[in-house]
C-alpha cells in the first residue's frame, strides 16, 4: 500500500494488490537466465572468430572491474548467505554492468572510440576485439551469478509450491 | 691337460653365443612419451567435477600422467588430488577442491624414462561445464479419461543434483515410441516439472518411455533407463460403431447406385450434351459432293449487295443542314440541298473549312445554347456592349422560331488586334461555331481591313424558301431596338433582314454590335470600309434572289442583302435603292468573297461560284 497526497490534502491511498514474493522472483529469475543465456551466444560467437593464439594472450578474468565484489565461490557459501544479501550482491552486479565503462581499472584498457585510422590499424583492432572479448566473459560469468542468485532466491520463497525448485 | 683346455673353449664359445643371442633379442626402441589429450572435463551437479584425458603413445616405457592446475587469481600450481575415482586417465576434483566462478588452467603431462610430455591447457570454469546425471524412478502408468486411455509418466531428478535449494534449475524431456517402430520417437518437452501425460496411444500397443534432463545452462544428460508399459485393448467400443458406419454407407451407396442406373440416360445428355455439327444455311453438303460449284455458291449469294444504284449515293451527300425552329427552344433540322459551300468567306484563313456539318447538325446543342443565353441575353447590362457573339446568335435564332434557319458554318475568326483584349478566340469561336444563325440578323466584322487583318468575323444566313413563317416578316423589334441592347431583345421573331455590324469588341471580348443604321456605306466608328477585294457591292436582285454583285468596289453603297425567304413575296428584300430609303436599320453584310467574276448570290448570300454564268434571264 501506498499513500499519495494530492493538492487538497486529501490522502489518496493507491493500494496495490500485494504480489508474492514468489512470483516476482519468478519473472526475475526468467529474465536472466535469458540475459546469460544471450552472453552465452554472444561470446561463444564471437570466440569461434578468434585464433587460438587471441585467447592466450586474454587478460585474466580477475581483472574484471566487478571483481572487487565479493561473492561466494562454492555451494555452501552460497547457501549460507542471507536472502537479502544475495539480493544485493544481485543489485550490486547489475548495476556495476548497467555502465561498464565508468568503472575500474578495465575501462580504461577499453577503447570504445570509433577507430580513426592511422598507421597501426592492425594493432588498435586487434587490441580492441581484444579487450571487448575479455569484458564479454567477465559479463558473462556476472550475469550467471545474478542468474544463480535469483534462483536460489526464487527457491526459497516458494515454500508452497515445490513444483518451482 | 688336453680335457680341460677343451672344456675353457667350448664355455667361452657358449658364453659368447649367449651374449650374441641375447644382443638380438633387445631390439625395440625408446622414445619419449607423446604429448596426451585433454578430452573434457565435466560437473554433475555444481559442486564437484572431473577431468579425462587421451593418452598418446608410451614411447615404449612405462608413462605416468600427472595433472596440474593453477586457478586464477594465484600462480599455485596444485596436483589433481583424485586419479582413481574417476576411473583411468582421468581427475576428480571434490567439493573442497572445486570453486565456481573461477577459471581453472588445467594441463596434463606424460612422464616416461626418456621424457616428459605437456598436454595442451585448458580454461574452463565450473559453471559452464554441469552435466548432470539421468533423471531417476521413471514409472509410465495407464490411466483413462472419459473411456479413453492415456500415460501418466512421473519421474525424479538425478539425487545428486541439489534442486530442492534451488542450487540447479532443471528442465526435462522425455520419449516414446512403439516397441515394434524403432528410431521413430515422439519427443516431449516437459520443462521443469516431474511428470507428463501421453495421450493418443493405440489400442494394444506396447510402449518404450526415457527421459531426460538439463540444467537452465548446461549439457544434457544421457536417457533414463527405459520403462515399458503395455496399454489395453479398447478397439471393441470402437468396433460395433465402425459396424454401423459401414453399413449405413454400403445401404447409401446402393441407392445411389439404383438412382444413376435409372436416370443414366438424362444424366448423360446433362453432363455430356451432343455437340451440335457445322452448317451453313443455304449450303447444301450433297451439292457440294457432287461437285457443282455454281450450285453450291448460289445459295451464299446475298441478293441485292452491294447495292448498284448510285441514286442513293448523291442523297447522302449532306451539304448543309436546315434549322427549323418552331418554338423556342425545339429546333429542327433539316437537310437541304443548298450549297452550303457558297456561304464560305474563301479569303478566310481561319474558317472552317469542312462546312461546319458536323457543328450545326447538333441539335442538342443549339437548344442548349439557344435556352440558356436567353436569360444571359436579358441580364446583360443596358451599356452598347452586347452579349457574346455566340448569345446573340442564340438570341437571333430565337427570334425567328418558326422559321427554318439554315445553319453554316459559321466564318469565325478571332480579332487578334481588337482593342486591347482580344477575344476569347478559341472558346467564343468554338462556341459559335456551333449555334446556328437566324435567318435574319447578320454579324459582320467592320473595321478596317488592317484591323481586321486576315481574317473576319462574319455570319452568313439564309433564309430557305417557304421556311418562314409569315410573322416574321414583320419584325423590326431588332431594328428598333436601333443601337443600344440588341440584348435586350428577347428571342423573338424577327425579320429576316435585319442586320448588325460589330462596332467593336469591348474589354470582356464583348463583340459589341450596332445596327446599321444608315446606309452601309457609312457605319459608324469606322472609317472606312473595306472595299474593293474584300467586298463586293450588290449590283442587284435578279428574280431568282439573286443578287448580283458589281466588279468594282465603287458604285452604288449598296447593302447586300440576304434575301430572306418569304412566300415568295420579297417583301424583304432590300435592293440597293429600297435599302437607303428604308428607315429601318439594316444590318449590313460584309462578304469578304473577293470579288469575283459575275457571280451571283446565292439565296444565302454568298457568292456561289459554281452558278457562274447561270444569270437569271428573267
Amino acid at each position: 500500500m501506498a499513500l499519495k497526497k494530492t493538492d487538497s490534502s486529501k490522502l489518496l491511498m493507491a493500494v496495490c494488490s500485494s504480489v508474492p514474493i514468489s512470483d516476482l522472483l519468478d519473472r526475475a529469475s526468467q529474465g536472466s537466465d535469458k540475459l546469460h543465456a544471450l552472453s552465452t551466444i554472444i561470446s561463444q560467437d564471437l570466440n569461434s572468430h578468434f585464433p587460438p593464439i587471441g585467447q592466450v594472450i586474454m587478460p585474466r578474468p580477475s581483472m574484471c572491474h566487478t571483481s572487487s565484489l565479493q561473492t561466494p565461490s562454492d555451494k555452501q557459501q552460497t547457501l549460507q548467505v542471507s536472502e537479502s544479501d544475495l539480493l544485493s550482491l544481485a543489485r550490486s552486479l547489475l548495476q556495476a554492468w548497467s555502465d561498464p565503462l565508468l568503472m575500474g581499472p578495465a575501462a580504461q584498457t577499453i577503447s570504445l572510440l570509433p577507430f580513426s585510422g592511422g598507421n597501426d590499424i592492425g594493432q588498435d583492432r586487434i587490441s580492441q576485439l581484444i579487450n571487448f572479448n575479455f569484458l564479454l566473459s567477465c559479463f558473462r560469468r556476472d550475469s550467471h551469478k545474478i542468474d544463480s542468485f535469483l534462483k536460489v532466491l526464487r527457491c526459497r520463497a516458494t515454500k508452497a509450491q515445490p513444483q518451482m525448485c | 691337460m688336453g680335457c680341460g683346455a677343451m672344456m675353457k673353449s667350448v664355455m667361452e664359445v657358449l658364453l659368447l653365443l649367449m651374449l650374441f643371442f641375447t644382443a638380438h633379442a633387445k631390439e625395440k626402441s625408446y622414445s619419449p612419451p607423446e604429448k596426451p589429450t585433454q578430452t573434457r572435463c565435466r560437473s554433475p551437479e555444481k559442486e564437484t567435477f572431473t577431468c579425462w584425458w587421451e593418452p598418446g603413445s608410451d614411447g615404449g616405457l612405462p608413462t605416468t600422467y600427472a595433472l596440474y592446475y593453477r586457478k586464477e587469481n594465484s600462480e599455485t600450481v596444485y596436483e589433481c588430488p583424485d586419479y582413481h575415482t574417476a576411473g583411468e586417465n582421468s581427475c576428480f576434483f571434490n567439493k573442497n577442491d572445486t570453486s565456481i566462478w573461477v577459471n581453472y588452467n588445467i594441463s596434463v603431462v606424460a612422464t616416461n624414462a626418456l621424457g616428459r610430455a605437456f598436454s595442451d591447457p585448458v580454461d574452463i570454469d565450473v559453471v559452464y561445464i554441469v552435466e548432470p546425471n539421468p533423471p531417476e524412478k521413471l514409472t509410465v502408468a495407464v490411466m483413462e479419461d472419459k473411456g479413453w486411455p492415456f500415460l501418466l509418466v512421473s519421474w525424479e531428478p538425478p539425487h545428486k543434483a541439489d534442486t530442492r535449494s534451488g542450487w540447479i534449475t532443471l528442465i526435462y524431456e522425455l520419449r516414446v515410441r512403439l516397441e515394434e517402430e524403432e528410431d521413430d520417437w515422439e519427443m516431449h518437452h516437459a520443462g521443469q516439472q516431474k511428470m507428463f501425460n501421453i495421450f493418443s496411444l493405440r489400442s494394444g500397443g506396447e510402449y518404450l518411455v526415457e527421459v531426460r534432463c538439463k540444467p537452465d545452462h548446461g549439457f544434457w544428460s544421457e536417457w533414463s533407463s527405459t520403462s515399458y508399459v503395455k496399454v489395453p485393448d479398447y478397439f471393441h467400443r470402437e468396433k460395433s460403431m465402425w459396424i454401423l458406419v459401414a453399413v449405413f454407407s454400403a445401404f447409401i451407396f446402393l441407392i445411389l447406385t439404383w438412382l444413376l442406373h435409372m436416370n443414366s440416360h438424362s444424366l448423360k445428355h446433362c453432363i455430356l450434351p451432343p455437340v451440335p455439327g457445322p452448317k451453313i444455311k443455304g449450303f447444301d453438303n450433297k451439292l457440294l459432293k457432287n461437285g457443282n460449284s455454281d450450285e453450291i455458291f448460289s445459295a451464299l449469294v446475298v441478293p441485292n449487295f452491294p447495292p448498284a444504284s448510285s441514286s442513293k449515293y448523291e442523297e447522302m451527300l449532306v451539304e448543309y443542314l436546315e434549322v427549323y425552329v418552331p418554338e423556342e427552344p425545339e429546333l429542327m433540322l433539316e437537310e437541304s440541298k443548298d450549297l452550303l459551300d457558297g456561304c464560305h468567306k474563301s479569303e478566310n484563313s481561319r474558317s472552317d473549312s469542312d462546312s461546319g456539318r458536323g457543328s450545326c447538325d447538333s441539335h442538342t446543342l443549339l437548344m442548349d445554347k439557344c435556352g440558356e443565353t436567353k436569360e444571359e441575353e436579358r441580364q446583360t447590362n443596358r451599356e452598347s456592349s452586347l452579349m457574346e457573339t455566340q448569345g446573340w446568335k442564340e438570341e437571333a435564332i430565337n427570334h425567328d422560331t418558326s422559321g427554318k434557319v439554315k445553319t453554316w458554318p459559321s466564318v469565325y475568326s478571332p480579332l487578334p488586334q481588337y482593342g486591347s483584349n482580344p477575344l476569347d478566340k478559341q472558346s467564343s469561336l468554338e462556341t459559335a461555331k456551333q449555334h446556328s444563325l437566324s435567318t435574319s440578323p447578320f454579324l459582320t466584322q467592320p473595321g478596317t481591313k488592317d484591323a481586321l487583318g486576315p481574317s473576319y468575323t462574319d455570319f452568313c444566313l439564309s433564309n430557305k424558301e417557304n421556311h418562314l413563317h409569315p410573322q416574321t416578316l414583320a419584325h423590326r423589334e431588332l431594328q428598333t431596338r436601333s443601337d443600344v441592347n440588341i440584348s435586350n431583345i428577347g428571342c423573338k421573331r424577327s425579320s429576316a433582314t435585319e442586320y448588325v455590324e460589330v462596332q467593336r469588341v469591348n474589354k470582356e471580348d464583348m463583340v459589341l454590335l450596332q445596327p446599321v443604321v444608315s446606309r452601309c456605306g457609312h457605319i459608324e466608328g469606322f472609317p472606312n470600309l473595306p472595299k474593293g477585294e474584300d467586298y463586293s457591292k450588290v449590283k442587284g436582285v435578279d428574280c431568282d434572289n439573286r443578287l448580283l454583285l458589281q466588279r468594282e468596289g465603287t458604285g452604288e453603297d449598296v447593302c447586300p442583302c440576304v434575301d430572306q425567304e418569304t412566300n415568295g413575296e420579297g417583301g424583304n428584300c432590300y435592293t440597293s435603292s429600297t435599302v437607303s430609303t428604308t428607315q429601318k436599320p439594316t444590318a449590313c453584310m460584309y462578304t469578304a468573297m473577293p470579288l469575283q467574276e459575275e457571280t451571283a448570290l446565292t439565296l444565302n448570300g454568298y457568292v456561289d461560284t459554281a452558278t457562274m454564268g447561270n444569270l437569271p434571264s428573267c
